[in-house]
């Protein structure tokens, strides 16, 4: 069986290349095959990615979670999903290349770096840190999407405001729609992370007691959950709506971003699993 | 036979004199008829503001461009205004060049309109109606119709608004999500206002609100664009209660303060949407500061202007697939009209028989003795000489191929007997 899953793991990247190559060649050059084929590629390479993460479940022994590799797959196929239901719900089928150039980043990293191992942790073999991950990870997909919206919103903002049109201005949807997907994801994705903290402090609680929640990482997604939630906020209260709601879907990632990437280069916390 | 072309247009002619040789529906009802019974077999006249062209064949002789010009100005009586200066004319390969430029846009007084083709189709079928157009000009003018098609769908020379009033509705239209749900105030009277009013209710915006300093002349816009108006006293009232605001007022003074629009905006009743603000007045009617403030967007008619200078560029860009795709299609067309002379045609029929006659008496010859194979040969050829000698002889004395009749026959005979698949192979 471990031959057909490092099969698959090596067909994924090229599954979402060929899926990004699609959006692109249909948003660039407009290309009618490109535009007929793309969304069937994604459909296939999502159901190629489920088969893989069940297959790494059922016969590793384990939700594949428990490191680095894993979890970059998880996310690959957490934001592919997420703008799959995106395009399916809005009908907005233009953007997909901005978009599902994450996915094809993280799973190529993923099948590098990717190794096939049965012995995990036990404390990992958790129903509860199964759905708190999962949020975790649901929750900051769409959060990258809403990013890459808020960063489309601004460029054609930008077109427009300057009278200079180009081919953004050509192919994009309206800026209302923009920032309505913007919105959406950022919802979406700010729902996902309450319920992976929730899920995350019970788990803590019973997993090792007695813990300490002075840890860097519990710090940081709190951080980002404020500043989200007061985004949030800020738009239904105070109308902050259209440009400063995109640099604020863009500003929030990128604390996401930088969060994670300092905390785990420079602390070494439970969050570790290595 | 020839094709001839005459007629003036805006480069050639000033408004004054244009005007004065344009042809209504009804005139061309008269005139058709009547240019046909005289010395041309075919005529189709095309007639709009920008131009009046006569297309004609003449059937033998010399043609008389002079005789086409003449007919147009004595028929609207214009003998004063006209000069034979205003006038072009063109002839057969020149003429069905200059229509297919006409068709794809490519002669039009902005660089690929697209309400040319629809004008040239009408003109046309109006001469099918009356039956003055023929073989020739139905031709001419199917293929005219494809350059026409070929240059929208395979060009970008009708791409992106190219008069202010469209560039301000395309933008809306980027900025909003849906305009069914939308408000429009309009401020002021100028006509540029009015025309992206009537763009924007062509594009079913909610409502369309009129406003003026004088209230019988926001009625009277409001009439004629299927709008309410209201009252200029409450101006501010309806900016908190519009999406799009588009102003055209002459003024010394701003109509709308920046501080107008940041309190408007924070007054709003309805969602948080964008506020759309085209400013067409000069001097300018709204602030600039005004585009300061969140979520607000305002275009002023320079802004809009270089939005349409860039969509002229870019049609400039795509002149050129254009006129490639014209040479093309008149390429093709002069291919026909060559192949219309009755010696070709002769000539072509008889090799495709003879290669028939060759080919299945050299699939046979082996059944037949020496002797035999040459009396094969002989028969044969006496029996195709025999087939052929009446149609040949038809097509020879229909005269010089220059009457209708004899070019229907050749057109049939070239229909029938695959000449024209032939000579693509």
């Amino acid at each position: 069986m471990n031959h057909a899953i490092t099969a698959l793991n090596a067909l994924l990247p090229l599954l979402y290349l060929a899926t990004v190559a699609a959006y692109a060649r249909a948003f660039f050059s407009a290309s009618p095959v490109a535009k007929t084929a793309k969304t069937p590629l994604l459909i296939a390479a999502l159901s190629v990615h489920l088969t893989y993460l069940l297959a790494r479940t059922v016969f590793l022994g384990h939700p594949p979670i428990t490191s680095l590799p894993e979890i970059l797959s998880v996310i690959a196929f957490s934001i592919s999903l997420a703008y799959f239901l995106l395009e399916y719900w809005t009908k907005v089928k233009g953007t997909g290349c901005f978009i599902l150039g994450l996915p094809l980043l993280f799973q190529l990293a993923s099948s590098l770096l990717i190794v096939n191992r049965t012995d995990v942790d036990p404390v990992l073999k958790s129903r509860l840190l199964g759905i708190h991950v999962s949020g975790a990870l649901l929750g900051y997909a769409a959060l990258a999407i809403a990013a890459v919206y808020g960063f489309l919103y601004l460029m054609l903002y930008h077109e427009i405001k300057s009278s200079r049109l180009g081919v953004v201005y050509e192919r994009l949807p309206s800026l209302e729609v923009l920032e309505r997907l913007s919105f959406i994801s950022t919802a979406t994705g700010f729902f996902f992370l309450t319920v992976a903290i929730a899920v995350g402090m019970a788990w803590l609680a019973r997993a090792f007691p007695g813990h300490s929640y002075v840890d860097p990482k519990l710090i940081g997604t709190a951080l980002i959950w404020l500043v989200y939630g007061a985004g949030l906020g800020l738009r239904e209260a105070a109308g902050w709506y259209g440009k400063k709601f995109a640099v604020l879907s863009i500003l929030g990632f990128a604390l996401a971003l930088l969060s994670m990437t300092v905390i785990n280069l420079f602390f070494r916390g439970f969050h570790n699993f290595s | 036979m020839d094709l001839l072309c005459v007629g003036l247009n805006h480069r050639t002619a000033p408004v004054d004199v244009r005007e004065k040789l344009c042809f209504s529906r009804e005139e061309l009802r008269e005139a058709l008829p009547a240019l046909r019974s005289g010395a041309f077999s075919e005529c189709v006249l095309v007639s709009t503001c920008n131009r009046t062209e006569a297309y004609a064949v003449s059937p033998s002789g010399e043609p008389r461009p002079e005789r086409l010009r003449d007919f147009l100005v004595d028929f609207k009586g214009a003998r004063q205004a006209a000069r034979p200066g205003h006038f072009y004319a063109l002839r057969s390969g020149e003429a069905a060049k200059h229509l297919f430029e006409l068709a794809s846009g490519l002669d039009s007084m902005v660089l690929g309109d697209v309400q040319i083709l629809g004008q040239v189709k009408d003109a046309f079928s109006l001469a099918a109606e009356l039956s003055t157009s023929g073989l020739l000009l139905n031709r001419l003018f199917q293929t005219a119709f494809h350059v026409g098609k070929r240059s929208r769908a395979e060009t970008g020379i009708g791409e992106g608004a190219v008069s202010v009033s469209f560039a301000a509705a395309e933008l809306a239209a980027k900025i909003f999500e849906r305009l069914d749900q939308k408000r429009v105030l309009l401020i002021g009277a100028g006509e540029t206002g009015e025309l992206t009013g009537r763009h924007l209710a062509g594009r079913g915006v909610r409502d369309l609100l009129i406003t003026n300093r004088t209230r019988g002349k926001a009625e009277e816009v409001a009439g004629k664009l299927g709008g309410t108006a209201v009252d200029f006293d409450a101006l501010h009232t309806h900016l908190r209660r519009a999406d799009i605001v588009i102003s055209s007022v002459s003024a010394p003074d701003y109509v709308l303060r920046a501080e107008d629009v940041r309190r408007a905006m924070g007054e709003r009743e309805r969602d948080r949407g964008p506020l759309f603000l085209i400013d067409i007045g000069v001097p300018r009617n709204i602030d600039p500061l005004a585009d300061e403030v969140g979520n607000v967007f305002l275009h002023d008619i320079d802004a809009l202007q270089r939005i349409v200078d860039q969509n002229l560029d870019k049609r400039t860009r795509e002149a050129a697939k254009v006129r490639t795709i014209v040479e093309e299609e008149l390429a093709a067309f002069t291919r026909w009209h060559l192949s219309l002379a009755a010696g070709p045609t002769i000539r072509e029929l008889t090799e495709l028989f003879e290669e028939i006659r060759r080919s299945e008496v050299e699939k046979h010859a082996g059944r037949f003795g020496e002797r035999d194979r040459e009396l094969l040969d002989v028969v044969t050829r006496r029996v195709l000489g025999r087939i052929l000698h009446a149609p040949i002889t038809g097509l020879k004395n229909g005269g010089n191929g220059t009457d209708e009749e004899t070019l229907a026959k050749i057109s049939a005979v070239r229909t029938l007997f695959g000449l024209d698949r032939g000579g693509e192979r």
